[in-house]
């Protein structure tokens, strides 16, 4: 019950927050202008995919930075001390309350906006060719860029209590999590970097259900080592300033065959243990620091 | 069923391997106490309170309240505990029976009992007519009358309210101390403060912190009786320059020390070969063949300050013998041996 009390508390608490307010209206006005300009352009996987751009890559990630802020922090760690950790509640029972609404805040105001764009762009009609999308490939989406989400909320989280100040902790996660996308962008690590992972949407989306990825082989295949040979020597030419190695000339982006090794269980560990880690860390150092 | 409230052993807080907060604190607080957690600012107090809370964990010693051992995950601890910090801070945009309401729910009160009990204590801190407002528009009485319902809601064994009276005005700090004197006697209540006349009013133990370490703790008759009845003082009403010269008359008579205060308060300190009642007879003498008038005599201002004032005296006086060379090993060597 005190779990579910103080996750109620945080909710209303977030609800009346003007950040939070700002930020749906925001959202929401970025989205109505995105689909209706690019209504009668854009297929609607690609469509939609470009819908989660600011979720995934910028500017949406720094407001969700500074809502997963712990609590524990700056000035309002006294009065919660006094008002909340000294009554009959676990740290633990009272971090995970705060982490939850904070999850639940971004993820309502995510789906809030992003469903009825789907819902529109799926069954409007629209002068674009029709494309295969698929429920399975809607709701991975869904799932994979919630997942993200949760992954920046726990992060935020973490350096909030860690660092023990809120701006500190913004800022060190912004100047960490953008380039980090950025390098894991360049090895297309689309389990790791958000930005890989938006351009597999429009492959995910049309993507039927299936479950072949169960049989995946074994060891390493040779496309596998030379793309990963490709991409090393292409990191490396950019850390080094050289010349960018000539790349093959592809077909369109739906014949090209990118991402269709996307796999659903890597995405979710490798965005849910991260996740995971960064909550576990912040109950750790939480329960053993002096108020 | 313990009869043993609070206890500590050895308790020690070193902030940051430099600061000395709590120091070898040891304390016994019997069940159904008014106990007065005296001592200067920065003494301890809160800290102590801090470490009973579970909000901050010991470097060395433990403490107990109700037969469970304290610690940061100790929810036992803080169900019995209703606590009220000095000036507590509350979510302003909540109304006050939806705080306690929250607080309710937190503390595991079932949804009947909990509503009836906030209903109840918000009429009981005469804050119904406020149920509207929003806290953050609360003066502090009203804050601190919030924190009191809150301390309470849960129906706690013991109560720690940690300066309760500071920055409130003459009515609230008065309607502050009436409640806790009806508390006494229901449950123990911990009172930490830097204020002698509240603890003079309503405790009946008393807990005497200097420097972190606990320098007396008794009932208040063993702290009076601690007081070293050698001195009173007489007020009064004629010529200044009388008083300073009856002042000066006196110690000529041997036994004596005088003071003036305030031009017009003798305060006469008996020597201790002296017996007080002569002491007291020649004094009086010397007023009445004076040309000023007598308007009170009293023992001390007030003996609760007097003792506290001399119990840190003792301490800085004590100096390095404050250290207890007796480790544990020599102590229990020599318990053993006086068993023997």
């Amino acid at each position: 019950m005190p779990t579910l009390a103080i996750t109620g508390h945080e909710l209303r608490a977030l609800a009346k927050s003007w950040l939070v307010r700002l930020w749906l209206i925001a959202a929401a006005l970025a989205t109505f202008f995105t689909t209706a300009g690019n209504w009668t352009t854009m297929e609607s996987a690609v469509l939609i995919a470009t819908l989660q751009i600011p979720f995934l890559v910028f500017p949406w990630f720094l407001v969700v930075i500074m809502l997963g802020i712990s609590p524990v922090t700056g000035v309002r760690l006294d009065a919660l001390a006094d008002g909340i950790l000294s009554r009959p509640v676990t740290r633990h029972e009272f971090l995970l309350a705060a982490w939850l609404a904070r999850l639940v805040t971004v993820l309502a105001v995510y789906l809030c906006v992003s469903v009825p764009a789907i819902l529109l762009i799926t069954y409007a009609r629209r002068p674009v060719p029709a494309d295969d999308l698929s429920l399975y490939g809607v709701l991975v989406t869904l799932g994979v860029v919630s997942l993200v989400l949760m992954l920046l909320v726990s992060l935020a989280f973490c350096a909030g209590t860690l660092l023990r100040q809120p701006l500190l902790a913004a800022v060190v996660l912004m100047l960490i999590w953008f380039p980090l996308s950025l390098v894991l962008h360049t090895f297309s690590l689309e389990e790791f970097s958000p930005i890989s992972l938006n351009q597999a949407l429009p492959t995910v989306l049309q993507t039927p259900w299936r479950t072949a990825d169960v049989a995946a082989e074994p060891g390493p295949r040779a496309e596998d080592l030379e793309s990963l040979a490709r991409q090393t020597s292409q990191f490396l030419s950019i850390l080094s300033g050289g010349a960018t190695p000539a790349r093959e000339p592809q077909g369109s982006f739906l014949e090209r065959g990118d991402y269709d090794d996307f796999s659903v269980p890597h995405i979710v560990l490798g965005y849910g243990i991260p996740a995971v880690a960064a909550l576990g860390l912040s109950l750790l150092v939480f329960s053993r620091r002096d108020l | 069923m313990t009869d043993v409230a609070i206890r500590t052993e050895h308790l020690t807080k070193v902030y940051g391997g430099r600061v000395i907060a709590v120091n070898d604190l040891t304390l016994d607080v019997p069940v159904g106490a008014v106990y007065g957690l005296l001592g200067p600012n920065g003494a301890g107090k809160t800290t102590t309170i801090r470490l009973l809370l579970g909000l901050q964990r010991p470097t060395a010693g433990w403490a107990e309240v109700m037969g469970h051992r304290c610690g940061v995950q100790a929810t036992a601890v803080r169900q019995a505990i209703g606590y009220l910090p000095t000036n507590p801070s509350f979510p302003g945009h909540l109304r006050p029976f939806e705080y306690l309401d929250l607080l309710g729910k937190i503390c595991r009160v079932p949804g009947d009992e909990r509503r009836r009990r906030a209903a109840d204590l918000l009429r009981a801190v005469e804050l119904l007519g406020a149920t509207n407002q929003r806290i953050s528009t609360f003066s502090t009485g009203m804050r601190t009358r919030l924190g009191i319902a809150a301390s309470l809601l849960h129906n706690p064994t013991v109560l720690i309210w940690d300066e309760p009276t500071a920055g409130l005005d003459p009515a609230a700090r008065r309607f502050t101390l009436d409640l806790i004197a009806d508390q006494a006697g229901k449950r123990t209540v911990i009172l930490a403060t830097h204020i002698l006349s509240d603890i003079d009013q309503i405790c009946d133990h008393v807990g005497v912190v200097h420097e972190g370490r606990m320098i007396f703790s008794g009932s208040m008759r063993e702290v009076r009786q601690r007081l070293r009845r050698d001195s009173f003082h007489l007020e009064l009403d004629g010529p200044v320059e009388t008083i300073h010269r009856l002042a000066a008359q006196l110690p000529a008579s041997g036994g004596l020390a005088t003071d003036v205060r305030d031009d017009r308060v003798l305060i006469v300190r008996i020597q201790d070969e002296r017996n007080r009642a002569g002491a007291l007879a020649e004094v009086l003498q010397h007023v009445a063949a004076s040309d000023v008038s007598l308007r009170s005599i009293g023992a001390g201002q007030g003996d609760t300050e007097s003792a506290y004032l001399q119990l840190l005296q003792e301490d800085r006086a004590y100096g390095f013998r404050r250290f207890d060379f007796q480790t544990p090993a020599v102590a229990d060597a020599n318990a053993g041996d006086h068993g023997a």
